[in-house]
């Protein structure tokens, strides 16, 4: 044992007891504590293992920038994987576990690994498991990697709390700095945020000891806070900033405590200033990751912040003077320290897990604790996230923020201001957007880097196993870029994203090729500044609320009939009705429809109005089809295209008045007929003389198609003539149901005689009950959007982008004559005389149909000619027509049109069948039963 | 995130934006004859350019196409033009 | 060819209003809803932009350049008149009012959204999706219309938002 509890000082409550346990034993702790803090103050050195030889590890940092105490925690039945112990709070019942160990860190049964470690260096795995097949080894592979036992159990009500909020001010970091900087900004009237990750204020102040300003740490943390509070500022503790992204925007993560999902808050900050301060950085030498090397910074925190002491007899490794105050309050809270000279020659960590002493050149010097220090290192990582850039400092010998990103400034330590009052001094200039004085820096360092040949295995990165040898020979392996470095070794990839090891690792590099070590640079820094949980952006929107679906609003009849729902187009529709197999539902609606009539909510069906005195020529220009000519009262067919001259959209298009028309789009591309309209509108066309209104959902839309369809529409008690000879095919009326408007378009998609009957959404249950009543006394009802695929293919109708890709055209369809014909501008006129256009091998869509007896043809089957199969074109839609008693199918088919008759060979999974060619139409071509 | 201004409603999070194409590209007369070659640069050469790009873009909810002037390196948006004189 | 039925709630019952900490949620039937478009609709039309506050019965809410909503205005002819282009869509969007001191920390877990940056629309996307949103008749009043049948996805997704709102 060697850490304790200092008597006084820190911010526990030593008054509360908190029992935890560790490993199978049991702890305790205080409120105030970090489950590291709590463990060290009980003397526990081994907390975790590394992740590739399962090496002990100790706590080497103080806060995020530990790598190595990871720690699976449960507390009340609820548990979290992998949670770093020196940022974990620690609370009373608290169950935890060293991950990658066991059965404990201390006793690890893989521990053994450590001794082939000869053979297990950067790019073990790519060299070795590559014969006969890398699968054969990736299951055992799998079951050794990985750190924390995920426990399969949902926490309940485990969902970020997500919020958007802005600032003028956006500070980041609660320590000194960051105080003076909320404050003076906040008292100019800005309105400022400041965001601190621990759960108190005070950053540094706590590892340095002494006064501020004239006042102890804790009666000037309480004045800022006060002056800040009242000046209208705002201060989230517990938060941290991770990331920095657009036009200001910094991701701000909020603990809400253990087993519940952080908050997550978008913050908008005009300008963000950072005060992230700075890390102490290892040295790296022999057997530097023995339990018991420690930062020195981190000692010094773990003795201000929480009162332990994390040794008796330390020997202190320091190349620079920020330790000084460290040593200082290590002695005064009576710990024997010994200061050795790191450039005294070469370092090893001496003992086992248990360390003993260090050999420094001819020196061996006994401790319980050897606390290093390599020097500061800026915390850059929000700067570099918000594109700034970094300059070396040799005198600093960092990396320092350099060139800012826009509203954005850097103070303290993190811009390499080390000195306390200089710190404040900056702090305040900056906030109030003024040049900071310049100052003479107090902090000195000599150069202390890895050195290449040296002897014994000296790690660079602890949780991954990466040393001083794997960089050498990745650099022998011309890994040399930092970027291919990382990947190789795996530098800088454990869980703390290189905080302690980037450094190291690319001085090593820098000094392996003889370079200095700007020309090398750092490796990108990417967002989440520390981990967190991916329900942090997850939040709210999940499960059906995660892509919802438009609703139908009779949906509650739908479900009444015994509807099955799906997702067809963006809506969940009707498949089929009445709790049937699939099958027999859709047949029997089909064979319903065809003798006597269905009943179809048709709704999401496009109702774009276009209005103005531009709006024919509007209209006839984006729409393939002359639709100027269209009379009003009556309706066209046609089709949108693309600029390339594909098809985009079919549908129908109406005309109320001269200068009004209605365009029934695709149900799932109304949201794209709209913009596309737009578009056009605003671009070439004159904006104030065309109106484009989408109301597709103020109507809902009610087909009623079959032989019986007239009839049931006569029950409805409508002041409408509808016999063939006043109300034709292609026509369009208006009138009056239950004292509402009712608008029918004499449209069809299944060769039947059929209706679309559309109202305002409020009445649409009136019309439903109507029209199902009505249906029942000639045995018809409702069918569902299968039912329509089948009768609409029986009849050779197309549905786009499924029976047409990107490229087909409407000549590929059978509608040639605008394009020849059509005399003014319209979207995709010139793309359809191009070359590929005129290809004499397009692909054109066809019927099939296969021998008696053989079943449906799969959809997605090629049809292929030739010694050596060739595909020609492929099977779009497929089915068994009621109808017909017979399978059906379309296809697309290179020179189709000139193929009827031909048999051809489909190919499909290796299985191969015939199929003849034929007109798509495979129903009543002549069209009688439309006029019946 | 970024924030792009509509020049009808302001500022507003690009979610609510949609790209149309690189801004100085005219459609050809249709009327007259178009040159494979003419046609083809209409539908697909980009400019692509790193820096400062000019784009027309849509605003969704307000469906105003505009103009905006980009850095596509920096992510700064330059400034916008307002194609449209109604309602100002 | 699925039966993903059950996989998606049954309609919710509007009658019962969504309570939270400090915010409460209920559906709103407006009697009219208008689009009226033309060149000068805003120079004629009175239409509310974010964030004013609308007050009266009958109301404009300003979308576009050339657009505005009419909410319980007179009847009136759809079409192309000459002037302007109108069209009824009263049950194209659905209303849902809420009220109460935490109604605009609801509405900010929806978007970016401040009193101080006002806008000439109040047409934007809450949640993902597309919204009106305006206050009405008070200050911590809003009411959001979103397309109809996005409702009911609105409704859930406020609900959920809701229940996350503890301190
Ligand atoms: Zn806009």
């Amino acid at each position: 044992m060697s850490g304790t509890r200092t008597e006084t000082g820190g911010l526990i409550d030593r008054t509360k007891t908190l029992r935890f346990r560790f490993d199978g034993r049991g702890y305790a702790g205080h409120p105030g504590d970090t489950l590291a803090s709590a463990l060290l103050a009980n003397g526990v050195r081994v907390l975790g293992r590394s992740f590739k030889y399962h090496r002990p590890r100790g706590v080497w940092g103080g806060w995020f920038d530990d790598p190595n105490a990871i720690l699976d925690v449960g507390l009340d039945g609820n548990a979290i994987p992998n949670c770093q112990a020196t940022t974990t709070p620690l609370l009373d019942g608290m169950e935890s576990r060293a991950v990658n160990a066991w059965p404990s860190a201390a006793r690890d049964v893989k521990g053994g690994l450590d001794l082939l470690h000869r053979w297990l260096g950067a790019g073990f795995y790519y060299k070795t498991f590559i014969w006969p097949d890398w699968h054969l080894f990736e299951p055992t592979i799998r079951r050794m990697a990985g750190l924390g036992a995920v426990d399969g159990k949902t926490i309940p009500d485990y969902v970020a709390d997500q919020i958007h909020d802005s600032c003028d001010l956006l500070v980041v970091g609660g320590g000194a700095a960051g105080l003076a900087a909320a404050r003076a900004a906040a008292e100019a009237g800005q309105d400022v945020v400041l965001v601190e990750d621990h759960a108190d204020l005070g950053g540094g102040l706590y590892r340095r000891g002494g006064e501020v300003e004239g006042r102890s740490p804790a009666d000037w943390l309480a004045e800022q806070r006060a002056a800040i509070e009242t000046a209208g500022g705002c201060i989230l503790s517990s938060t941290t900033a991770f990331g920095v992204y657009d036009h200001g925007l910094v991701g701000l993560a909020t603990d809400r405590g253990f087993a519940r999902a952080p908050r997550l808050t978008r913050m908008r900050a005009r300008r963000t200033l950072m005060a992230t301060g700075a890390l102490d950085r290892p040295l790296t030498f022999a057997d530097n990751d023995r339990p018991g090397v420690m930062s020195l910074q981190a000692a010094a925190e773990y003795l201000g912040r929480y009162g332990v002491l994390v040794g008796r007899r330390i020997v202190v490794l320091s190349n620079n003077s920020a330790g000084q105050s460290a040593v200082a309050a290590l002695r005064a809270a009576g710990a024997e320290v010994v200061e050795a000279d790191p450039a005294d020659g070469p370092i090893r960590a001496l003992g086992g897990a248990r360390l003993n002493g260090v050999q420094v050149g001819d020196r061996q010097l006994a401790c319980d604790s050897l606390l290093v220090s390599g020097g500061l290192t800026p915390v850059v990582h929000l700067w570099r996230h918000a594109g700034g850039k970094l300059d070396w400092s040799e005198t600093a010998n960092a990396f320092l923020p350099g060139a800012a990103p826009e509203g954005m400034a850097a103070i303290g330590a993190a811009n390499g201001t080390f000195n306390l009052q200089a710190a404040l001094e900056e702090a305040r200039a900056v906030a109030l957007g003024k040049p900071p004085a310049p100052s003479a820096s107090s902090y000195t360092i000599r150069p202390l880097w890895p050195e290449p040949g040296a002897k014994g295995r000296q790690w660079i990165d602890f949780q991954h196993d990466v040393t001083l040898k794997d960089i050498e020979l990745a650099a022998r392996e011309n890994y040399v870029s930092v970027e291919h470095l990382k990947r190789y070794t795996t530098l800088g990839m454990a869980a703390d994203q290189g905080k302690t090891s980037n450094m190291a690792g690319l001085a090593a590099m820098a000094a392996i090729q003889g370079r200095p070590i700007p020309e090398v640079g750092t490796t990108t820094f990417r967002p989440p500044f520390v981990p967190v949980p991916l329900e942090l952006y997850h939040g709210a929107r999940r499960g059906q609320l995660l892509n919802p679906l438009k609703r139908l609003a009779l949906e509650p009849q739908h479900r009444q009939a015994g509807a099955a729902l799906g997702e067809y187009g963006g809506w969940l529709r009707p498949g089929w009705y009445g709790g049937k197999p699939a099958r027999d539902a859709i047949r029997d609606e089909v064979q319903m429809a065809r003798s006597s009539a269905g009943i179809f909510d048709g709704s999401p069906l496009g109702k774009i109005e276009v209005m103005g005195p531009d709006a024919a020529a509007f209209v006839d220009f984006v729409y393939y089809n002359t639709v100027a000519t269209l009379k009003p009262g009556h309706i066209r067919y046609g089709f949108m295209l693309t600029e390339s001259g594909a098809v985009y959209d079919d549908g129908v298009i109406a005309r109320l008045g001269s200068e009004h028309f209605v365009i029934s789009c695709s149900s799932s591309h109304v949201d794209g007929v709209e913009t596309m309209l737009e578009s056009w509108r605003q671009d070439g066309n004159d904006p104030d003389r065309i109106f484009v209104h989408d109301a597709t959902q103020h109507w809902a839309t009610l087909a009623v198609t079959g032989p019986k369809a007239r009839e049931i529409l006569g029950a409805l008690v409508l002041d409408l003539n509808l016999s063939r000879d006043v109300f034709p095919h292609m026509s369009f009326r208006e009138t009056i149901f239950a004292g509402t408007p009712l608008r029918i378009a004499r449209v069809s998609f299944t060769g039947d005689v059929s209706f679309e009957l559309s109202l305002r959404t409020a009445k649409a249950a009136d019309l439903w009950a109507a029209l199902t009543m009505a249906g029942a006394e000639h045995g018809a009802g409702p069918i569902g959007i299968e039912a329509l695929s089948v009768l609409r293919a029986e009849k050779g109708f197309i549905i786009i982008g499924k029976d047409t890709d990107g490229e087909t055209m409407p000549h590929d369809l059978g509608f040639g004559g605008p394009r020849q014909k059509k005399k003014t501008a319209f979207v995709g006129d010139r793309g359809l005389h191009s070359e590929a256009a005129n290809a004499p091998d397009r692909r054109q869509l066809v019927g099939l149909s296969v021998p008696e007896g053989s079943p449906a043809l799969p959809t997605g089957a090629h049809l292929v000619t030739g010694d050596k199969p060739r595909s020609e074109g492929i099977v779009t839609s497929s089915y068994i027509s009621p109808t017909l008693d017979r399978p059906i199918a379309l296809a697309l088919l290179a020179r189709g049109a000139a193929r009827h008759g031909e048999v051809l060979r489909v190919w499909h999974m290796g299985q191969v069948r015939a199929a003849t060619v034929t007109p798509p139409c495979a129903l009543d071509p002549k069209g009688a039963r439309l006029d019946a | 995130m970024q924030l792009f201004p509509c020049p009808f409603c302001g500022a507003r999070d690009e979610r609510e934006f949609h790209f149309m194409g690189e801004a100085g590209k005219t459609r050809p007369d249709t009327q007259q004859p178009v040159s494979d070659a003419d046609w083809a640069a209409y539908l697909y050469d980009q400019r692509n350019d790193k820096g400062r790009v000019r784009e027309v873009w849509m605003h969704l909810p307000c469906r105003e196409v505009f103009g905006m002037q980009r850095d596509s390196v920096t992510m700064q948006v330059l400034g916008t033009t307002a194609f449209r004189k109604a309602g100002a | 060819m699925r039966d993903d039925g059950r996989k998606w709630d049954a309609p919710p019952e509007y009658s019962q209003p969504l309570t939270g900490a400090g915010v409460r949620a209920a559906r709103v039937w407006p009697q009219r809803q208008v689009l009226i478009s033309a060149p000068d609709v805003l120079a004629r039309i009175e239409a509310a932009g974010w964030p004013g506050v609308v007050r009266g019965d009958s109301y404009a809410l300003s979308l576009r350049r050339d657009r505005v909503l009419e909410v319980d205005g007179p009847p009136r002819d759809e079409g192309w008149d000459g002037r302007q282009a109108v069209t009824e869509v009263t049950d194209a969007y659905a209303v849902i009012q809420i009220e109460g001191p935490q109604a605009l920390a609801l509405c900010r877990r929806g978007t970016e959204l401040s009193l101080s940056h006002p806008s000439r629309s109040v047409a934007r996307q809450m949640f993902g999706l597309p919204v009106f949103l305006y206050r009405w008749q008070t200050e911590d009043r809003f009411r959001l219309h979103t397309p109809r049948g996005y409702g009911q996805a609105l409704w859930q997704t406020l609900a959920a938002h809701m229940r996350q709102m503890r301190p």
